[in-house]
């Protein structure tokens, strides 16, 4: 039979554990967009050694698996003398792979842009980085949102690989009550519906955002 | 009030190749402080990229150009690439408008006038937004401030344009084609701001196909032909005693297809 009763009785530890998806995904989200655009400046400088660490940064983190970077994060860091805890080291991991993806997303937008656009700006004498910040990143981020938006929901289903490193969040949360109440069926659907809810949320955000910028 | 500051500009023999092409050929000319130069000639001959050698959007590669009698783009003649932040310190005094406008659209009027005040010029907000007011005053927009560009015609978006560039108080104004893109109805109003400019004393550089503009505002008007400077004079040598048979061909044609317009 189906347990309403257990969704119920375990669902205020189960959105207890949501802090942790959301503390990851959102600090990940906001690590990811600046560094993100940082690795998009360097990929579009016109310095050849900056475009090769931006590529090196892209192709690493987007070709090794979120799961085994948390691994090596974790396991790896102390062996070389860094001691994190376990959540920063889960923070920064996703971040950083994050980033790649941000990144590429950015120049993608980047290159949609009129390059009259930056041109007015240095015309007027305007320094390469308020011609970025003030000029090019608003309208990037803008082209770029559906894109954007997109990442963000990854990296909230991704932030459940965080389990490898001990830290409970949801996915974890629900694997133990499953254990412990014999009710996997339940448990896992109330995990989906959070997981939902939360990334239905964020598309929201982004389609009223995306609203609030067109002009 | 820019008639005492404004700039003159020098180019001397300057060359400009993109890759094996060479857009500008040994150039040399004169831009008088104070008066409108007009550059005309066929598309492809070379007049934006010799607009843009001014304030070096595109960096020539051989030759000189100054603005007064200070030497833009290189340290020294033939020398080495002019430090980026004194290339900026220099562009400041040289305004520019384009054909297609470039206005920032996540800006509205003001902030797109206001923002090189307050980031380059360094002014605090209120003030930035006070001589921003000013400048869209001046042509004509005091009502749109509030306006984001794609709620602007062509016409109103140059202005904007226009305003954006003088509120940096320039003293040399280089047009690319202010008008290129506008539909017919709107050019006037444009030309009648660049007319008011042209009346305060400002040294402008217009690249236009607008040749009654360029009869009627300009003081000394440049025909270029293949990257070449192929003859210049006041409007009425120009335009009524073309010696030149390259010149006079250009004029012929342009005077075909206008009358066909009919
Ligand atoms: N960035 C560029 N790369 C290569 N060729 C260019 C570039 N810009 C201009 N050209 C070439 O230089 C010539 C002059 O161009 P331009 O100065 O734009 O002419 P105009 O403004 O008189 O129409 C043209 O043949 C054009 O194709
Ligand atoms: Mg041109």
């Amino acid at each position: 039979m189906f347990s309403f009763q257990t969704i119920v009785e375990n669902f205020p530890v189960l959105l207890g554990s949501a802090r942790y998806t959301l503390l990851i995904s959102v600090l990940g989200c906001i690590e990811g967009l600046i560094l993100g655009a940082v690795i998009c400046a360097a990929a579009l400088s016109n310095k050849r050694w900056m475009r090769r660490i931006a590529a090196l940064y892209v192709s690493f983190f987007r070709g090794v698996p979120l799961l085994i970077q948390l691994l090596a994060a974790y396991y790896l860091l102390p062996v070389i003398g860094i001691n994190v805890p376990a959540l920063a080291a889960a923070v920064l991991t996703v971040g950083l792979c994050a980033a790649a993806y941000l990144s590429e997303v950015l120049r993608g937008s980047l290159n949609a842009i009129p390059q009259g656009q930056a041109e007015a700006a240095a015309a007027i004498g305007m320094a390469p980085r308020d011609v970025w910040i003030r000029i090019l990143l608003p309208q990037a981020l803008k082209i770029g949102l559906p894109a954007i938006v997109n990442e963000l929901i990854l990296l909230v289903k991704a932030s459940s690989l965080v389990t490898v490193v001990g830290i409970v969040e949801i996915t974890r949360m629900s694997q133990s009550i499953a254990a412990a109440t014999y009710r996997p069926l339940e448990i896992y659907l109330a995990a989906a519906f959070i997981y939902l809810v939360i990334n239905l949320v964020i598309a929201q955000a982004g389609r009223m955002l995306e609203r609030r910028l067109t002009v | 009030m820019t008639s005492q500051t404004a700039a003159s500009a020098h180019l001397r023999n300057v060359n400009k190749f993109y890759g094996p092409f060479q857009a500008l050929k040994d150039v040399s000319l004169d831009i008088p402080p104070g008066k409108v130069t007009c550059l005309i000639g066929p598309s492809g001959s070379g007049k934006s990229t010799l607009l843009r050698c001014i304030n070096v959007l595109e960096l020539y590669d051989s030759g000189e150009v100054r603005i007064d009698d200070q030497l833009i783009g290189y340290d020294s003649p033939g020398g080495k690439v002019m430090a980026a932040n004194r290339l900026r310190e220099m562009r400041r005094e040289i305004g520019m408008v384009f054909q297609q406008f470039n206005l920032w659209p996540h800006m509205t009027a003001l902030q797109n006038v206001a923002e090189g005040l307050e980031r380059v010029r360094g002014l605090k907000r209120p003030e930035a937004q006070a001589r921003a007011r000013e400048a869209l005053a001046k042509v004509g927009l005091a009502d749109k401030e509030d306006n984001h560009p794609s709620h602007l015609s062509g016409g109103q978006q140059q202005r904007v344009a226009i305003a954006r560039a003088i509120a940096m108080e320039p003293r040399i104004m280089l047009f690319d084609e202010p008008t290129s893109a506008l539909d017919p109805e709107l050019v006037g109003e444009v030309l009648g701001v660049m007319k008011q400019l042209a009346a305060e004393g400002m040294t402008m550089v217009v690249v236009t196909h607008e040749m009654g503009f360029a009869a009627h505002v300009a003081d000394r008007v440049v025909f270029m032909e293949r990257g070449e400077i192929v003859a210049t004079g006041s409007p009425r040598d120009v335009f009524n005693n073309p010696t030149d048979p390259r010149l006079a061909s250009f004029l012929q044609g342009y005077r075909e297809r206008n009358s066909l317009d009919f």
